[in-house]
């Protein structure tokens, strides 16, 4: 145990709880600093001294798994979720220019595919594509992930997208939230023991060839065929190791071609359904005016006035591979900020702290595509959900040191 | 200047120790660097022909990602069930995700914005919110 004098407490990164010397914590594997503060400010109540214990392996790391093919860390879901917390998220700096990892303030996200036990030669000589879990290490995944959550740091390997080497180690320390993301968060069942809530990126066929198309066409080499010759070729081992991971979502965000424009392919408009499994500790799903009954509704008309092709919402119970799940749907576009403060207005259980909340995250980044449909809706009404679990959770597991702190 | 973008001599990319002359990969002398085309026939005249210019990072995945697309196309000309044609076509999945990224990268680098991150105290960063 260290004890030194302790002067800015704004400079740790674990939660502190003020406790009294003879408590201890007994069974868990973690880190415990004393300080004792000379000069405070705000003691319980106390006078000039008191004993702080910061414990980084109170297990209060949250651990959030996202299920999302070819895109990691810098995704737009990722970048929402982190602004939710605040603070934009950034690659570790003075570290590998290449690294996947991002951190903010309250979240580190660290995208799976640094756990690659073959790089991309290793690979090609084996015949086996990156969605195959030969090709992943799921003990170290296991281990680096059961430490961070509890409250240890661990040194990650780096898989180098460009060069499509295993670069050398990068040290993760472990943050308050931690954000799995990649095509396997939900394969290995200790690793999905492990995770507090879990999402999954559920796109449509005709949206990811769509979305590859305007992605791609723009590209030397890249033709329509190569394009579709790429999703051909990926597909059997996609809907092998990864589609299979649907089932285990907390929560699942389904992506669709529109029902409001006959024939679109273009993959503009978009039908969005957000699946959220009923019964998960510390999840309550969204709901539109009356929870649990089936509701179909259009806010154009008299009191809202929308442009072609015009919103449409869907709202009820279903099941969802023998899960008892609610669902919300969205089909349509945003044009004007009104419509979207009117659909805020009359959705439940949103979980937001204060009137608008929805509507002003959406346009904090109204640059990030999806913003004016329901891709960028839902995920943003996931992140504040993720927000109230990880208050709740902390708030729990804060419960009994607070109980000390009171007597 | 714009004439000395083209070459760069130090970095360990090239074969310096062929051609007769030239030190360990050491800096060109200043007299060349203003005449490149004089240049490029002088190095070719000492054997240094295979010499391609070092083109900044998104250009070369660019062109991984042109070689990638040809590679799969031949393997799976062979075996178009295959392992090996799945992993090729992954491979071109993987380098196309990395190109759009790159670009997405360099749409945003703003030098100004980015030295304000660091330095936002600076008198060229400085926000007035009233």
């Amino acid at each position: 145990m260290a004890v030194s004098t302790l002067y800015t407490p704004q400079a740790l990164n674990s939660t502190c709880s003020i406790s009294t010397p003879a408590k201890s914590h007994v069974g868990f594997h973690q880190k415990q600093l004393v300080f004792y503060r000379r000069t405070s400010k705000r003691v319980g109540g106390g006078g000039g001294s008191a004993v702080i214990t910061c414990s980084a392996g109170d297990s209060q790391t949250v651990v959030i798994g996202l299920a999302a093919d070819s895109g990691c860390g810098k995704s737009t879901f990722m970048r929402r979720l982190t602004s939710v917390f605040g603070g934009a998220a950034e690659p570790p700096k003075g570290g590998n220019p290449d690294s996947n990892t991002l951190i903010s303030d309250m979240t580190t996200v660290i995208c799976l595919d640094d756990y690659h036990s073959l790089d991309r030669t290793g690979r090609k000589e084996k015949g086996v594509t990156a969605l195959d879990p030969r090709a992943n290490d799921f003990d170290l995944m296991y281990e680096q992930v059961k430490a961070l959550k509890s409250g240890v740091a661990v040194d990650k390997p780096i898989y180098n997208h460009v060069t499509g080497l295993l670069d050398p180690p990068e040290l993760i320390k472990p943050p308050k939230i931690l954000v799995i993301e990649g095509l396997h968060p939900m394969f290995d069942d200790r690793v999905r023991d492990l995770l507090d809530f879990s999402i999954y990126l559920d796109i449509s066929n005709e949206v990811k060839f769509a979305w590859k198309i305007q992605r791609d066409m723009a590209e030397r080499g890249h033709s329509l065929e190569s394009i579709k010759a790429s999703i051909e070729a990926r597909k059997p081992d996609f809907d092998a190791y990864i589609d299979p991971q649907k089932q285990y979502a907390d929560a699942v965000i389904e992506v669709l071609p529109t029902q409001l424009i006959p024939d679109d392919n273009e993959g503009k408009v978009l039908r969005v359904r957000l699946i959220m499994k009923e019964g998960v500790e510390n999840f309550s799903p969204v709901y539109l005016f009356d929870e649990g009954s089936t509701i179909s509704w259009i806010p154009c008309g008299r009191k809202l006035t929308c442009s072609y092709p015009g919103i449409k919402f869907h709202y009820g119970p279903d099941t969802y591979f023998g899960n008892e799940v609610s669902i919300l749907e969205m089909d349509g576009q945003f044009d004007r900020l009104d419509e979207l403060i009117y659909v805020e207005s009359h959705l439940s259980n949103i979980s937001t702290k204060f009137y608008g909340e929805v509507t002003q995250q959406m346009l904090k980044h109204a640059d990030f595509p999806g913003s004016n449909n329901g891709t960028g809706l839902f995920q943003t009404i996931v992140g504040l959900k993720i927000r109230d679990l990880y208050e709740q959770l902390t708030s729990s597991k804060a419960a009994a040191p607070l109980e000390a702190r009171k007597a | 200047m714009a004439t000395l973008s083209g070459v760069n001599f130090v970095t360990p990319r090239f074969v310096v120790a062929d051609a007769p002359g030239f030190g360990k990969g050491g800096p060109v002398k200043v007299l060349c660097l203003n005449r490149p085309w004089k240049r490029v026939s002088q190095l070719e005249s000492k054997g240094l022909k295979g010499i391609r210019p070092v083109r900044a990072v998104p250009d070369s995945i660019s062109e991984k990602v042109e070689k990638s697309i040809k590679d799969a196309q031949e393997t799976c000309s062979d075996d178009p069930v295959s392992g090996e044609c799945a992993a090729a076509w992954d491979e071109v999945e993987e380098l196309s995700a990395a190109a759009s990224h790159a670009k997405d990268k360099k749409k945003d680098d703003d030098p100004l914005e980015n030295y304000c991150k660091e330095n936002p105290e600076t008198d060229e960063c400085r926000t007035y919110d009233n």
